[in-house]
């Protein structure tokens, strides 16, 4: 029998601290975004050489103890509604093997065809990933767009899904005391397994879990954040299991990862804090579209290896390259957008603090300056 | 003289009991639909709140900004409205109204849907089918604009004095009940209870004040008044506006003083008495100068015993303080409040003096009035418990504090955490600097084990040991994963927490 070991890459220290940047740089943006980060961590593996389905699997692992820790906090703080992730959880494992039984049959299918090992795992990953995320960015941007120059009032993100499914009343209702909502089951079960889906196809569950949550569910921001998260462990645990099971799991890249995002993170959410949120809107969308063209561009090769189309195979290098030029441009330049903004709020913040002089006085007399 | 606070169902008789008991008592009338038409006047779009509420239940933030200033406009209506300590309010959630104000009546109206639907069909000329539709969307849409705007829902018995139930007694009936029970000693203002309706009143000016004045409109201001003190809180970014706060509060009716801290956050701290030059002052501070939050103190009596000395004591011959400090001008700071103060209005002081202060006040009873208290300014990111329960055991107190928090932490949706852990969770000493020490080296360990030894490793996440023992290779990977990440995100955390970015 085959063993799947020779699929792991060599880790030299080159590559172990473009994975530790990767994580950080996940970590500053999945911080920032409220997302997993996986959207620019799962390909970047891959443009480091690691095989498509094993980058999803160490990426929904390190997803898998992230979350584990952050739900942890978010419970402290009353932001989980375990109802809501249960009734969740249960559809998207069927969300999740769906996913796991496509890449693994995808990734085994590669062979005995002339076909690159994995290259039909990769294309198919790239795929999912290049349509889902251009939806969500575009229609982030466009929100943004659209709604420059008006104001205050005209700041949130469209609600135009959001009303037309809120009208919706398709029983059984079930009620969920923590979020104080009422979803119907069956929308609660299509979401679940679109969540699960893309968790497991591409390592992207929160971008579907968290505004689902908010918008199509009625839940409060804090309470979806934190249910996704401990939703997110369940689901990182029952895909970690099922990847680890089909020899997916490089931990070797799952540990380097943490090196870098669970400092990110902390960073990134820092930058929530002090940053607006038109201007958070739209660095994430930005950054995701250039993740997506990154994504894209890698496309016609894994066509090639599949022989799907004729391309000479010395042009591969070039593809990745560019690939790997656009996803890194993307990472870089938005991590560095929003550290520009934490490190500035945080001078601001000290220097602030330092210059508080407070008067106590009566109505007739200014009562705190700033020197 | 008493405030009565009437709530009903939609077409549930509420108008007519209002009436009947007005026209018995000569009590002073007013109703939700001229709040409404106050609210246009002044300027909040509450169509629009209302629209938004019942379509989704996404609210924006400045939504919540026109939902404070409906409820400030609220309370202002009803403090100006019983100047002679006389009032008879009904409409929707009307027992939600005053919350936290002793000596007020709130009470309850059931009637069948069926005696709502005869109604409605009289009323608005519907056939039974539609009237029953419109009935039950009405309830919904309602009970939607209950949870929004008084973070409540109609269904809590506890948030009623008085639940009449009209399916087996007339109007007539009922309105005497309520009458006897109005005139009883427990629904009398007391000291206590006017003064925290002025207070009430003077930070609903102030609000109202605020949001109306060019210079300080769309600010994110938190705003309490104890005393005829006016604390506001607003946000770094807003920075150049804090002057005008203060010069807009000057002069405002029954404004002593006003304090204006800039806070990114707030932190609540509750406890039975304040000490400034106390360790757990200073471990608040400490925190608060870290996250850039003003420190809100709650006096809170648990025993329930009255705080204010002269409670008890009808007031109707003192009048409102309010109208004994309009001057506008610089009044005695030392003011008799008449109550065990227990260090608050030091600490309130010590506070100030550092710029962390959002107010402070006192409150007797348990987590409902703790709630009731701090509902409509709620925007904490901490509430501490501090020493509370004193005068019982050690164990009964910690029993009593540990369920003050769960309740509070569900109706608050805030992280409460005891004064005693404080110092572990938040800030950063001896024992957390071993506490780095270990993790580090647990996470030096860790990395060093695996990545000394990676063909083991390979070996059992895809090699032949794999192929052997396919779950308990996964098992101990969805074990070990979490250990590491729990590891090492004690270290971060850890080291962040140093550099005051946590």
């Amino acid at each position: 029998m085959e063993h799947l070991i020779v699929n792991f890459i060599h880790i030299d220290m080159s590559t172990a601290l473009q994975i530790v940047l990767l994580g950080f740089i996940g970590g500053v943006l999945s911080g920032f975004i409220g997302s997993g980060g996986a959207f620019f961590m799962t390909p970047g593996m891959m443009n480091l050489g690691v095989e498509g389905v094993i980058a999803v699997a160490s990426n929904i692992t390190h997803k898998f103890g992230k979350a584990m820790v952050g739900s942890h906090k978010h419970g402290e703080a009353g932001n989980v509604d375990k109802k809501l992730a249960l009734y969740v959880l249960v559809s998207a494992v069927i969300g999740i093997q769906l996913a796991v039984f496509i890449n693994s049959l995808l990734f085994k299918g590669g062979t005995g065809h002339g076909a690159s090992k994995g290259a039909g795992a990769n294309l198919y990953i790239s795929l999912v990933f290049t349509l889902i995320l251009s939806v969500v960015a575009l229609s982030m941007l466009r929100d943004v767009l659209k709604n420059r120059g008006k104001g205050d009032d005209d700041s949130g993100p469209s609600r135009q899904i959001a009303d037309a499914l809120a009208r919706l009343n398709l029983p059984p209702m079930i009620h969920f005391k923590v979020a104080d909502v009422k979803v119907s089951l069956w929308i609660l079960l299509l979401v679940g397994i679109a969540t699960g889906y893309l968790a497991g196809t591409i390592g992207v569950g929160g971008f579907i879990g968290v505004p689902a949550m908010i918008y199509v569910f009625g839940v409060p921001t804090a309470v979806a954040a934190g249910t996704e998260l401990y939703l997110a462990m369940f689901m990182g645990a029952y895909g970690a299991l099922s990847y680890a099971f089909q020899g997916f799991v490089d931990i070797r890249l799952t540990m380097l990862m943490y090196l870098g995002s669970l400092v990110g993170i902390y960073l990134g959410v820092y930058g929530v804090k002090v940053v607006n949120e038109r201007y958070i809107r739209m660095v994430t969308s930005l950054i995701i579209l250039l993740c997506v063209i990154s994504r894209a561009i890698a496309i016609p090769m894994y066509l090639r290896q599949l022989g799907l189309i004729d391309m000479d195979p010395g042009l591969d290098v070039y593809f990745n390259n560019i690939s790997k030029f656009f996803l890194f441009a993307s990472g870089i330049s938005g991590t560095l957008l929003i550290l520009i903004n934490v490190v500035r709020s945080y001078r601001q913040r000290r220097k602030i603090q330092k210059s508080i002089r407070v008067v106590k006085s009566s109505s007739s007399k200014l009562s705190l300056g700033v020197e | 003289m008493p405030i009565v606070l009437i709530s009903s169902s939609p077409h549930g008789s509420g108008r007519e009991l209002a009436q009947n008991l007005a026209e018995k008592t000569g009590w002073t009338l007013y109703s939700r639909d001229q709040v409404v038409e106050k609210a246009y006047e002044t300027g909040i779009r509450l169509s629009r709140l209302e629209t938004s509420i019942i379509k989704s239940p996404v609210i924006r933030e400045n939504l919540a900004r026109e939902r404070d200033l409906y409820l400030a406009l609220v309370a202002k209506t009803i403090c100006e409205t019983a100047t002679d300590g006389n009032l008879i309010y009904h409409g929707r959630a009307g027992h939600l109204i005053a919350p936290g104000i002793p000596g007020v009546l709130r009470v309850g109206l059931g009637s069948t849907l069926e005696m709502r639907i005869d109604r409605v069909m009289k009323q608005l000329n519907l056939p039974q089918e539609k009237a029953r539709e419109y009935l039950e969307k009405l309830d919904e849409d309602i009970e939607k604009w209950i949870r929004y705007i008084h973070r409540e829902t109609s269904r809590n018995a506890l948030a009623y004095d008085l639940f009449l139930n009209l399916q087996h007694m007339t109007l007539e009936n009922a309105s005497t009940i309520l009458y006897e029970t109005a005139i009883l000693k427990d629904f009398r203002l007391t000291l206590e209870g006017r003064n925290k309706l002025d207070d009430k009143c003077l930070a609903a000016n102030a609000k109202i004040h605020l949001a109306r004045n060019p210079e300080t409109s769309g600010m994110d201001l938190g705003i309490r008044a104890v005393n005829g003190a006016v604390t506001v809180t607003y946000m770094p970014r807003q920075e150049v506006s804090a002057a005008s706060i203060s010069k807009a509060l000057r002069g405002l009716k029954g404004c002593r003083e006003n304090i204006c801290t800039m806070a990114e956050t707030n932190i609540l701290w509750i406890q039975e008495s304040f000490d400034p030059k106390g360790e757990n002052f200073d471990q608040v501070t400490q925190l608060a100068k870290r996250w850039g939050a003003a420190i809100e103190l709650l006096r809170l009596d648990s025993e329930g015993k009255e705080i204010f000395l002269n409670h008890g004591l009808e007031n109707s011959q003192s009048g409102p303080r309010s109208s004994q400090m309009d001057t506008g001008g610089v009044e005695d700071d030392d003011i008799d409040t008449g109550y065990e103060d227990k260090g608050l209005s030091e600490t309130v002081e010590e506070l100030v003096a550092i710029g962390r202060s959002a107010g402070g006040f006192s409150i007797s009873g348990a987590a409902r009035e703790v709630i009731d208290a701090v509902k409509d300014n709620n925007n904490y990111s901490l509430i501490i418990l501090g020493n509370l329960f004193l005068s019982k055991g050690h164990e009964t107190s910690t029993r009593l504090t540990r369920e003050l928090g769960l309740e509070l932490k569900e109706k608050l949706k805030a992280p409460v955490i005891t004064s005693g852990e404080l110092h572990s969770r938040f800030l950063f000493g001896k024992k957390q600097a071993f506490k780095l020490l270990g993790y580090v080296l647990a996470t030096f360990l860790i990395y060093w084990l695996v990545f000394s030894f990676q063909d083991p490793i390979l070996n059992i996440l895809g090699g032949e040991l794999h192929s052997k023992f396919k779950w308990a290779a996964s098992i101990g990977i969805a074990l070990f994963v979490p250990v590491v990440a729990y590891v090492y995100s004690t270290v971060t955390g850890l080291v962040l927490k140093i550099v005051d970015i946590d």
